[in-house]
């Protein structure tokens, strides 16, 4: 006797969004990335559809970032040059460059908005991927930053945060304008998630051109939290709630690598093994796990996690 | 007793006083209210007034050397004893209480459905007119067993006792009456036995006074009489003023505390409240120029706790959790054992309660309108320090209690005050110029902002652009928007334009968080009992807003902030002083006073820190009007006014007009906005 298998049914489902502009669209890029469009929870191919598979974002900077040497040591030869840097970020199969402007920090040295336009331009000269633009985190010089980025990178669609809830006006205003897309980001707070994109959504910014970034933590580090949200956004999107239907971004590689475990040398914890090992598997291990929650777009440090990461997609996305 | 004139200035109003008043009291008599702390002991020095002419007789007191430089006494320690002319400088005036019902400028029409009529004419007391036999050796019964004869000639059934007080004045008050008397009978019901008779009160001759009530509600904020005719259930006179115990604190919780844990603190309650009774009682009756005698019944409605307090029970239990009140139903006591200065035996009933936080007061409100007569689904809800609302039809009715916190009766805002004359309780905002236009109880010079006026500030700051959905403040150019001690603020009256003078009024930030607490408070708890009955809210034919907040109420206004669900307006109707009218209607008739025994035991008590989607409810609806704005329809469909203040900026920038459409265009002109202001906003 044949077994029926139960299906879910849903009403609706997760919006999609693409990333970059081709020449024809307006832009430089050699492609887009599409993701999002889920119809089911993740990966249940049986069930609904899953048209676009995770992809992964390589993190850059543009200075030399306090990172571990373990991890470090991978970009020895383009640190300092993000240019350079995407370059090497996409050979190890970085399907979009999430790239930070932690120089605008005012103490970590100042750079002006100029001179970080001016460091997006030359990332988006240097590789052909569609990027991620994100600020130093100082409210105050990214709402200077960032629009004078979104100007210089006006028409390349770029994915550009960060959005919080008590500062998205500056940088939604300079993406409605520019025609980029915008990462919404709320901690760990389904409400907050929602009254983001409802005020961003508010200034008419078009809801399929925003990304949810729900906050991550670490393997060890509160993943659990993050993954019950993520269940609960998902499942707000297929319901028919168009203020959690959006595709979701995830940084894993800046959380993966503030863990304890990640860092600590062998002689510290003889009984957890070598610590190059450890942390690529921390990272990987995290990120498929917030990969199986529903993440979209997964924001990665270290090239041999990576690898593994989009094995596991692949497999994931196998029907 | 000689009665003597006093003429209040400036409000130029006369009362007749018995010799010997004080003034505090005489002002009260004439309705007007002198701001006391001591409690008339004379060592506040709060109730200076001055005399204009006659000759009082002045007591001491604590008065500074200046005041009594500028010829000023104290009302209190100031005893009349002449015909008097006497100034109240405004400092020593409590400003005009505004009655629960009787208040001006509202917006919600009063519903004044009486259901007296439904329920039928069968007061807490009535009249009997007897004609006795005169007493001979062959008729020789005792004065009583005559009297009961007397009774049930005139056709009263039943056991009848009688108190002992008519008993010891009957002998001489038969023969005064040369054998005619004049009988006021309670009626006390009782569950187990059927109602009881009881003879309060015996008049010499015929008497064609009717008898007289009391329909009290013990407010924690204010408490209301109402002076009624038990013959017909009209109401001849209303006062209301705070309630004492609040130099015991502003809510029910630091009451309890200081009952609990001071010592004596329970009585310091019990009689804080009494005395605030009495004032009014006494006001009520000099301006009828009635005794306490003839003041022959009441009934009483409060919360749980001021039932207790009221009653002196023990409050403490309410306070800790699993909150168990000493009772719920009260036992009817005299008057004398309440300390109400009316007839010593007359009843005095006490509604009874639910549970710890849902009271007589949302009994006896439900007494005033008819929700177990209808199938459809009804809202009551009672806004004050406590939100407390009943959901239900004439099948099955729950209900529940949420803090709200002070903030809509003027706590924890800023500028927050009651709504008493020069409280703002409307407001406009212009767009583009921000300037703002209010409207003030009484017309006065605005003083601060009521909870009414706070709520249309609310919507209209966030209709122009100045707050966002979230409660976050956003920078317009414009004077009115600044930086304060406490984060951003804006203006709303400039200093010279107030009552004060010294100071500009305004919101902040941290208000608007307060208010988005209570009202998301407020309206989580409505959708708590929605849920747990499994229906939307469009389920509610009917919602009743009672209490001295809901007769300023914008109605539009509440639901745009979220406040109240999102229903047409002809589905709301306000119905004044619940409490008061249900206290009315159970003085009145003895159907209602079964009925409220009755309601109380069928309402269900919604316990909102227990297991139940409450909290998630509370944070959801802290967003205006609410994270779901599906529940919102009327209001999400408004456009959104960031989109239009970016089109009111200005013209879009050059760069790239070619490329964008007219609505990028539009938020380009934003950009530049923000640019420019976000800088300071972090």
């Amino acid at each position: 006797m044949p077994v029926e298998i139960v299906k879910e049914r849903y009403s609706s489902k997760v919006g999609t969004i693409t990333l970059g502009a081709t020449k024809e669209q307006g832009g430089t890029r050699t492609h887009t990335v599409t993701v999002g469009g889920d119809s089911t929870l993740p990966f249940l191919h049986f069930e609904g559809e899953v048209p676009n598979p995770p992809v992964v974002a390589i993190e850059i900077c543009d200075r030399v970032p306090e990172w571990n040497p373990s991890l470090l040591e991978h970009y020895r030869d383009v640190v300092g040059d993000p240019a350079a840097w995407a370059q090497k970020a996409v050979e190890y199969g970085a399907d979009l460059i999430f790239l930070r402007l932690s120089s605008a920090d005012p103490e970590l040295g100042d750079s002006s908005p100029e001179k970080c336009a001016d460091t997006v331009k030359k990332v988006l000269g240097a590789v052909g991927v569609p990027l991620i633009v994100v600020g130093s985190g100082v409210d105050d010089k990214d709402n200077i930053v960032l629009p004078a980025v979104a100007e210089a990178a006006a028409g390349e669609n770029l994915l550009m945060g960060i959005a919080e809830q008590d500062n998205y006006k500056t940088l939604t205003a300079a993406c409605m304008v520019h025609k980029h897309n915008i990462i919404a980001l709320s901690p760990i707070d389904i409400n907050i998630c929602k009254q983001l994109n409802i005020l961003i959504n508010e200034m008419n910014m078009p809801l399929d051109r925003i990304v949810i970034d729900p906050s991550v933590g670490a393997l060890g580090y509160g993943i659990e939290y993050t993954y019950s949200i993520m269940e609960r956004i998902r499942l707000g999107a297929l319901q028919g709630d168009r203020m959690l239907a959006m595709p979701v971004i995830c940084g894993i590689g800046y959380e993966a690598w503030r863990a304890k475990e990640a860092n600590a040398p062998v002689s510290d914890f003889p009984g957890w093994g070598d610590q190059k090992d450890r942390s690529i598997l921390w990272e990987a291990v995290t990120a498929s796990g917030f990969i199986q929650a529903g993440g979209h777009i997964i924001i990665m440090r270290h090239p041999e996690a990576v690898k593994l990461v989009k094995n596991n997609i692949k497999q994931l996305m196998a029907k | 007793m000689n009665r003597r004139t006093v003429r209040f200035m400036p409000d130029n109003r006369v009362v007749q006083v018995p010799e010997g008043m004080d003034l505090h009291r005489a002002a009260a008599a004439a309705g007007l209210e002198l701001k006391s702390v001591c409690g008339g002991e004379g060592t506040c020095g709060r109730c200076a007034v001055k005399i204009l002419e006659g000759k009082p007789e002045v007591g001491g007191g604590n008065l500074s050397p200046r005041a009594k430089k500028q010829g000023l006494v104290l009302a209190c320690r100031t005893l009349v004893t002449d015909d008097l002319v006497v100034e109240i400088p405004a400092d020593s005036r409590l400003a005009d209480h505004q009655l629960a019902d009787g208040s001006t400028g509202r917006v919600l029409a009063e519903n004044t459905y009486d259901r007296l009529a439904e329920f039928g004419l069968s007061p807490l007391c009535r009249k009997v007119k007897v004609k006795l036999p005169e007493p001979s050796v062959t008729e020789n019964g005792s004065d009583l067993s005559r009297l009961l004869l007397g009774l049930k000639e005139q056709g009263v059934e039943g056991d009848i006792t009688i108190s002992l007080d008519a008993l010891r004045a009957l002998p001489e008050t038969l023969r005064q009456g040369s054998w005619d008397a004049t009988v006021t009978l309670a009626e006390i019901s009782c569950r187990e036995t059927g109602p009881r008779l009881e003879i309060v009160r015996v008049e010499a001759g015929h008497s064609e006074a009717p008898p007289y009530g009391l329909a009290i509600d013990i407010g924690t904020t204010s408490n209301v009489v109402h002076l009624v005719d038990m013959s017909t259930g009209t109401v001849l006179e209303r006062r209301g003023t705070y309630n004492r115990q609040a130099m015991y604190g502003d809510d029910v919780i630091t009451r309890i505390i200081h009952a609990t844990e001071e010592k004596g603190g329970l009585n310091d309650l019990r009689k804080a409240v009494v005395e605030t009774l009495n004032g009014l009682i006494e006001s009520a009756l000099l301006a009828r120029d009635l005794d306490q005698e003839e003041i022959v019944a009441a009934v009483v409605a409060g919360n749980t706790t001021m039932a207790h307090l009221f009653l002196g029970l023990w409050p403490g239990y309410i306070r800790l959790e699993p909150y168990i009140p000493a009772a719920t139903s009260f036992p009817v006591i005299r008057a004398a054992e309440a300390g109400l200065q009316i007839n010593p035996v007359a009843p005095v009933l006490t509604l009874p309660a639910v549970a710890s936080y849902v009271g007589g007061d949302i009994v006896s409100g439900m007494l005033a309108i008819d929700v177990e007569e209808h199938e459809e689904v009804t809202l009551f809800i009672d806004i004050g320090t406590n939100g407390e609302m009943v959901l239900g039809n004439k099948d099955w009715m729950i209900t529940c209690s949420c803090s709200m916190g002070p903030c809509f009766e003027g706590g924890g805002i800023t500028f927050g005050m009651r709504a008493v004359p020069g409280a703002i309780q409307r407001l406009e905002i212009e767009p583009g110029t921000y300037e703002v236009k209010v409207t003030t109880i009484g017309g006065a010079r605005p003083r601060g902002i009521a909870g009414t006026g706070l709520i249309d500030a609310l919507a209209k700051l966030r209709s122009v652009g100045i707050i966002d959905r979230a409660g976050a403040f956003h920078r317009v150019p414009n004077r009115r928007w600044r930086t304060g001690a406490e984060g951003p603020e804006f203006v709303l009256v400039w200093a010279e334009d107030t009552e004060q003078g010294n100071q500009d009024i305004v919101i902040s930030e941290s208000d608007v968080k307060n208010l988005l607490r209570a009202k998301g408070a407020a309206y989580a708890a409505i959708r708590t009992m929605l849920q747990t009955m499994e229906l939307p809210p469009e389920a509610i034919s009917r919602v009743f807003i009672a209490g001295a907040f809901g007769s300023y109420l914008n109605l539009r206004d509440s639901i745009e902030i979220g406040l109240l669900p999102d229903l047409p307006p002809e589905r709301y109707s306000f119905i004044g002083n619940s409490s008061v009218k249900g206290s009315r209607l159970a003085l009145m008739s003895r159907v209602a006073r079964d009925k409220a025994e009755t309601l109380a035991h069928q309402m269900t008590n919604l316990e909102l820190s227990e297991g139940n989607t409450f909290m998630e409810e509370f944070v959801s609806a802290l967003f205006l009007p609410h994270t779901d704005l599906s529940l919102f329809p009327s209001v999400a469909a408004v456009p959104s006014p960031d989109a239009n203040a970016a089109g009111a900026a200005g013209t879009a920038a050059a760069s790239n007009e070619a490329a964008v459409g007219a609505g990028e265009a539009q938020s380009q002109a934003q950009t530049q906005v923000n640019n420019e202001n976000e800088g300071q906003h972090s």
